[in-house]
């Protein structure tokens, strides 16, 4: 029997009717739906034990308690440790987008030598090998910077440092600085501390303390606790900002003025009071030239408001006085004088909701610089000097945990030093603008990597000491730096002592006398012991405090911080550039502030593009007219600008860091630098 | 015409008996590849021989997760050595304790990502074994089916599955109960 065509289209039509009363349709329909949901470049979920583990952020100019998820091992995201009291539960932009930068496209991955304008790989080995060569050579003509104050790998670089003979070692410029200046003047010593959560009425001079002053995430928990105490919190600056939005009132003051404001307000307070403490009298005689009417011409804050403000700090119950740059640095020593003397007149020195002095960290590696006096050498005089070929330029410089090639005032001069050392080494994590610059990198592990500590930050209102181990493994060729100082130290026979950065941390623990199996746990030691202090007012020559002069026709700059921009260490996280409002960047520029007078003033309007200029510099942004902005002012934030480092940030904005000059203050030669004059015209 | 009938009727039916039969036998057999697990795993001499129980290995974590398959932290207790002669035990020392390495172990009932499947919910209601394979009774472990269009498992349990379990049960078929 032959097929012919009917059977065939019989024999079919049979196969698609009994096809369908099997799954080969049904079921290939199926998957091919689920196989379109799994394109291999869809990201899949890593299955595994949920952790939360205890470690550090040291992103902004703050180190404190956070807890990292992770599961199957691997950190997934970050939030406040309720059980660190620096934390309390509150996280700052950074921190939250500390798992993020675990996995940032600028991490260096393994070390790297300069070759030419690039950089070619170099193995641990012949790196370290090379830097302990080049240590030896350089001896005492060695330097070092560091932007971490409360980790004790800055100890071991000083000890390094100190070992080869030299006494370079610095800090990173900060608020911690000029305020133990402040505490030596008024013959006290050790760090500075501020016990917000016990105040009953806080006066923030320039601190923006719930944006991006010191312990922002414990001042925000203070903050909040202190609305069911009705504790007033009185901002003064010259603009509005994150803090302004929630306080109780804002006092508009010309920028870099409120220590100013700080003695006027000290003279009525000081007038007609008798006080037996070491030094008044010469105090209130000083303080007699900063009547209400001067100061209210120097500081735009009229003198009826200064007589209410000096009445409410004289019957508030354990006021509190915080001084600080708007932009988290740059203060002179004077000028935080000024505000620690108010202090000292309302009786709130070393007291409890008052300043507090903390004793300061147990040195443990011999040869390293106590850190008072790390926090007196001035690094930007010091690299200016050495610019200005005042000094000679080192033949290493070591560089750990700061970007000096970016966030210094007098950066032209600096980016010339940083240039002219003979041998600039980089730890840094990130291709930052210094590493760049570096002719040796040797990337230091991520926070979420490394064993790491911290003892008490600027602020922190008792003695802390934090252990964070790591979180995770490096998931790049990347090593702690403590660890790799403590090989380069012995291969450059300038041994410190320590084999391991761990047995560093258990030697400090020991001098604290805390638990070192508890602090590797994540619980922080924590004591309420303040040494007893000999206070007088102003034990050091009374220096008067010259208001700001600017040029015909200039603005005061306002620069501040905003942790979701970045900060002196990090530049502008993923995260951060989802929170960069419409009218703080359009394309790739960045918006400044003025109010519509200062605006009309000048002749520019809203998104004109404008060049601010001064000695130091210029920059480019565009208007933003904003009435929280005092007349005659301009803010600009700081963050923006980077030249190297990701997409996420490079190109974007301007720096401003390139308008901040510094000057020495007249009588203690602090660098300060916190405001600054500048010309606008348009672009 | 009666052989016309039978030029229509005998084909349709050797096609819809050919395609029955070929869908429903040879279908599966295209569908689906065979997998072997990476390391022939024996339970039967863990859980008979040793005495391990099955929560010994497939235990609940403190906040009720499920840890599911066990990994190298648990097994190392017993194997940072090789023990005995078996080249499956010789080959996991070798290839993943010794290299830090987890076994890629194939999940018979492995759900997609968007589900999220809690093991407590079911445990008291349900034996292991009436969604699972019993390979507690086994001492090579069964072939592994994979789909491959969707890649999943033959056993993957289908949404229809949960649905009408959790119909018969009186459990809620909300979305947010699986997909979170």
């Amino acid at each position: 029997m032959g097929l012919d065509r009917r059977s065939f289209i019989s024999l079919v039509a049979g196969g698609v009717v009994g096809s369908l009363c099997t799954p080969v349709i049904w079921k290939t329909l199926d998957d091919v739906s689920i196989w379109s949901q799994n394109w291999p470049w869809i990201p899949r979920l890593n299955y595994g034990e949920e952790k939360k583990l205890a470690t550090l952020c040291k992103l902004g100019g703050d180190a404190y308690g956070i807890k990292v998820k992770t599961v199957a091992g691997n950190p997934v995201t970050a939030e406040g440790n309720p059980d660190h009291p620096l934390s309390l539960g509150g996280i700052c932009p950074l921190g939250a987008a500390s798992v993020q930068m675990l996995y940032s496209p600028a991490r260096i991955k393994n070390p790297k030598i300069k070759d030419g304008n690039n950089f070619k790989d170099i193995s641990w080995d012949d790196a370290e090998a090379l830097l302990a060569e080049k240590l030896k050579e350089a001896g005492a003509a060695t330097a070092m910077i560091s932007g971490d104050e409360t980790g004790s790998t800055a100890e071991i670089l000083s000890g390094l440092v100190g070992k080869l003979g030299s006494q370079k070692s610095f800090f990173m410029p900060a608020e911690s600085a000029p305020a133990a200046a402040a505490v030596q003047m008024l013959g006290g010593d050790g760090q500075v501390g501020y016990d917000l959560e016990n105040a009953g009425y806080v006066l923030l001079l320039g601190a923006d303390a719930l944006g991006s002053w010191a312990n922002v995430a414990r001042n925000a928990k203070a903050f909040a606790a202190s609305r069911d105490k009705a504790v007033r919190y009185v901002y003064v600056g010259p603009a509005q900002n994150g803090t302004t939005a929630v306080a109780d009132a804002w006092i508009p003051c010309a920028a870099g003025t409120e220590p100013l404001l700080a003695l006027g307000l000290a003279h009525i307070i000081a007038s007609g009071r008798t006080s037996y403490a070491p030094g008044f009298a010469d105090f209130e005689r000083y303080v007699q030239a900063y009547q209400p009417e001067t100061v209210a011409a120097a500081t735009g804050v009229p003198a009826e408001r200064i007589m209410n403000l000096a009445k409410e700090l004289i019957n508030a119950g354990r006021p509190l006085v915080l001084t600080a740059s708007e932009s988290g640095h740059g203060l002179g020593a004077y000028e935080a004088a000024a505000g620690m003397c108010l202090n000292m007149l309302l009786g709130q020195m070393n007291a409890p909701g008052g300043v507090r002095i903390l004793p300061w960290a147990p040195k443990v590696v011999e040869s390293a610089a106590e850190k008072k006096d790390l926090l007196a050498n001035d690094l930007v005089a010091y690299l200016t000097a050495v610019a200005d070929g005042q000094e000679d330029a080192p033949k290493v410089l070591l560089v750990h945990s700061a970007n000096p090639a970016y966030a210094l005032p007098n950066l032209n001069k600096v980016q010339s030093a940083l240039d002219k050392a003979e041998f600039l080494v980089s730890f840094s994590t990130f291709m930052d603008e210094t590493a760049v610059m570096a002719d040796l990198i040797l990337p230091d592990s991520y926070a979420l990597e490394r064993l790491d500590d911290s003892y008490s930050p600027y602020g922190a209102p008792q003695a802390i000491y934090t252990v964070a181990a790591p979180v995770t493994k490096p998931i790049y060729d990347t090593r702690a730096a403590g660890d790799v100082l403590l090989s380069v130290a012995a291969k450059a026979d300038a041994e410190l002592g320590f084999e391991s950065f761990e047995a560093v941390i258990s030697a400090k623990a020991e001098a604290l006398e805390a638990e070192i199996d508890s602090l590797m746990e994540g619980t922080p030691w924590v004591s309420e012991e303040f040494p007893t202090q000999d206070l007088a007012f102003w034990s050091s020559p009374l220096k008067e405090i010259a208001v700001p002069a600017g040029a015909e026709k200039s603005v005061s700059l306002s620069v501040v911080t905003h942790l979701k921009i970045g900060s002196a260490a990090i530049a502008t996280p993923p995260f951060g550039t989802n929170a960069i409002r419409f009218d703080e960047m359009k394309g790739k520029e960045m918006y400044v502030q003025l109010n519509a007078a200062t605006a009309s003033s000048l002749g520019v309007k809203k998104d004109d593009r404008i060049k601010l200029a001064n000695a130091a510099g210029e920059c480019v942004a565009l208007v933003k007219i904003f009435e929280g902005v005092m007349s005659g002012t301009v803010v600009a934030s700081l963050g923006f600008g980077h030249t190297a480092w990701d997409d996420f940030s490079r190109g974007k904005g301007d720096n401003i860091y390139k308008l901040l000059q510094a000057e020495a203050e007249p009588g203690t030669g602090v660098s300060r630098f916190g405001s600054a004059q500048v010309t606008i015209s348009k672009a | 015409m009666a052989k016309c009938k039978s030029c229509v009727v005998l084909p349709f039916l050797i096609g819809l008996v050919a395609s029955i039969v070929l869908g429903w036998w040879g279908f599966p057999k295209v569908l689906y590849s065979q997998k072997t697990q990476p390391i022939r795993f024996d339970h039967v001499v863990h859980v008979d021989d040793q005495g391990i129980a099955c929560e010994d290995c497939h235990a609940f974590r403190d906040d009720g997760s499920f840890t599911g398959l066990p990994t190298n932290e648990n097994c190392v207790g017993c194997h940072e050595d090789v023990q005995g002669e078996d080249p499956d035990e010789a080959r996991y020392v070798t290839e993943y304790v010794e290299k830090e390495k987890e076994v890629a172990w194939l999940v018979y009932q492995k759900q997609p990502d968007n589900v999220y499947f809690s093991h407590i919910a079911h445990k008291d209601k349900f034996e292991c074994t009436e969604c699972h394979l019993d390979v507690a009774t086994m001492s090579t472990p069964p072939v592994f089916y994979e789909n491959r269009l969707s890649g999943y498992s033959k056993d993957t349990m289908k949404m229809w599955q949960c649905e009408e379990c959790h119909a018969k049960n009186g459990a809620s078929n909300a979305c947010f109960v699986c997909h979170k």
